[in-house]
């Protein structure tokens, strides 16, 4: 990477950043409120907290909040510069559009962070117990972050209507919140679907942080591996379908 | 063609659905300094020309070259040469006004402090400056063309690219615009504008191509095109509100009914006829007033092109 493309990522981020100050600290408040809500609120479906279902529910909030903002937020704010035709504006500029990604990739991001923090800190503090942060978890943070981002640049990209991609991402929130092994192990899932997910990221997301936050046994390797495998496919997707020409 | 060209297309044709050609066999060149207009009714492929030069869009066939480098191969220099202002809206809803044109100008390879005082010289000249710190989101659409517009002036590129600049924009800032394109022009850009405004485009551009149905129909100078219509003067009628349209005589050239006007075209020799047509429609009550004056831009246009809201004998192609 040149100093030019570092110098027009800097950029970019400062253009995606205030751009979108104006509704930043409202989208803040609504993670830190789904942190709150994941610890809180989902322990009443439970008529008593095991430590082991606390810790799913600490490593699986921030999970979601991540995933959620890569495939919902990131799609539906591509589908809606789609249809104002932002894009013809920004993909004229003198930025390689994959600089304009990562700039908006990593304001994705900070703005998904302090939820996630505040996820993990309330969920031990809640529940009693003590994290067993390992360095990897911050590998683990980027890994499902950007992955479920570019995971929906793709989405959001390759659909031939923009309002197909705001349909897509409700059903996918849905799948996620109730269907998903994030908040509780894939051994409570019927045998089919415990099965789809033996291919899809999401449950290696929620391991990862299963993994590196709190002392459950998980395949870290495994895990790294497949979230891994599906963030080089988001990447490569997404490069391939930003550089499409009408 | 001119040789210094910093621009030309060649033989550009595109489709989007198979068989439907957009661009049909585009030609156009343009040069350093030169201010040239693409005219031509909606729909006529001119954006989607506009689309490909810029690297939106990628040709079926032709060549597209910039400076003599292949665009449609390269179009990473086509970003880096062209500044552009696109037909829709920029997005700078969460930028004043300030921050949207310094930063388009510092992506566009600006140093701060000239992007700063170049930016704040246009703001002064387009008078903005009550919106200078205003949201994008909160500004009316004409100054928000206008903000675009500094955005591809700030730091110009070898070619600058304008879709429609002055549409939604007041007279006195539209005449503030003409005057920033010609300064554009004097300091070595090659401007190219996209416009439907004609009797605007006439008088700021150099030379001009008018596109209809994907295809160049003509092109030249406002005045060579002008004078290839003859010794013709136009005769305009306004129709008295729901009268039907007269009979036109033989005299009248090229009859376009549009709304409540009637434009023609009328020879030198059949002016004191044409002039008695008219008195006499106008005592008959049938029009409520008419004009005869030098052929215009406007009438040469609507000679080459249909017009779908009237009845226009469509021109011979050159």
């Amino acid at each position: 990477m040149t100093a030019r493309h570092l110098r027009s990522y800097w950029l970019m981020l400062k253009w995606v950043f205030l751009s979108n100050r104006t509704w930043l600290s409202l989208n803040i408040a609504v993670q830190v409120m789904i942190a709150v809500g994941f610890i809180y609120g989902i322990s009443f479906f439970y008529p008593s907290i095991t430590p082991e279902t606390a810790k799913y529910l600490t490593a699986g909030a921030p999970t979601i909040i991540l995933i959620t903002v890569g495939l919902v937020m990131a799609p539906q704010m591509v589908a809606s510069m789609r249809t104002e035709g932002t894009f013809d504006y920004v993909w004229s500029l003198p930025v390689p559009r994959m600089v304009y990604i990562a700039a908006d990739a990593t304001n994705l991001f900070g703005t998904t962070l302090p939820g996630a923090i505040l996820a993990v800190v309330l969920g031990a503090s809640y529940f009693h117990f003590n994290l067993s942060l390992s360095p990897l978890a911050i590998p683990a943070v980027i890994m499902i972050s950007l992955g479920s981002t570019f995971m929906g640049y793709s989405m959001a990209f390759a659909v031939p209507k923009p309002m197909l991609a705001q349909v897509l991402t409700q059903i996918i929130i849905f799948a996620v919140m109730l269907f998903s092994p994030i908040m509780y192990p894939a051994e409570q899932l019927p045998g089919w679907l415990r099965a789809v997910h033996q291919v899809l990221p999401v449950q290696y997301m929620a391991d990862l942080l299963r993994g590196t936050l709190t002392d459950l046994e998980v395949n870290l390797g495994l895990a790294f591996g497949v979230v891994g495998a599906w963030f080089a496919a988001g990447f490569a997707c997404t490069w391939l379908l930003v550089h499409r020409r009408q | 063609m001119q040789q210094d060209a910093v621009l030309r297309a060649e033989n550009l044709c595109k489709s989007y659905v198979k068989g439907v050609l957009v661009n049909d066999h585009v030609s156009l060149s343009l040069s350093r300094g030169e201010i040239f207009g693409l005219l031509g009714p909606n729909g006529a492929g001119k954006t989607t020309f506009v689309k490909q030069v810029i690297g939106l869009a990628k040709p079926d066939s032709g060549r597209i070259a910039i400076d003599g480098v292949d665009v449609v191969a390269n179009p990473g220099y086509a970003r880096q040469s062209c500044s552009f202002q696109a037909q829709v809206q920029a997005p700078i809803s969460g930028l004043s006004t300030l921050e949207a044109i310094e930063l388009a100008g510092q992506i566009r390879g600006g140093r701060y402090r000239e992007v700063h005082e170049r930016a704040m010289g246009l703001i002064d000249r387009l008078e903005l400056g009550e919106w200078r710190k205003t949201m994008g989101a909160t500004i009316s659409g004409g100054v928000r063309r206008l903000v675009a517009f500094c955005m591809a002036a700030v730091v110009p590129g070898r070619v600058v690219i304008l879709d429609e600049p002055t549409n939604d924009v007041d007279p006195l800032r539209r005449r503030a615009i003409w005057q920033e394109v010609q300064g554009l022009a004097r300091d070595g850009s090659a401007v190219l504008l996209v416009t439907h405004n004609i009797l605007e485009a006439e008088r700021v551009v150099d030379r001009l191509a008018i596109v209809d149905s994907g295809r160049v129909i003509s092109t030249g100078t406002p005045a060579s095109l002008k004078e290839s219509a003859g010794d013709a003067m136009r005769l305009e009628l306004t129709l008295e509100p729901n009268a039907a349209a007269p009979g036109f005589p033989d005299f009248l050239r090229h009859p376009v009914v549009i709304n409540r006007r009637i434009l023609g075209e009328v020879s030198l020799s059949h002016v004191s006829a044409a002039i008695a047509w008219a008195r006499a429609l106008k005592e008959g009550g049938a029009i409520e007033e008419f004009l005869l004056g030098p052929a215009t831009m406007e009438d040469f246009y609507i000679r080459m092109v249909r017009n779908p809201n009237g009845t226009g004998v469509k021109g011979k192609s050159q």
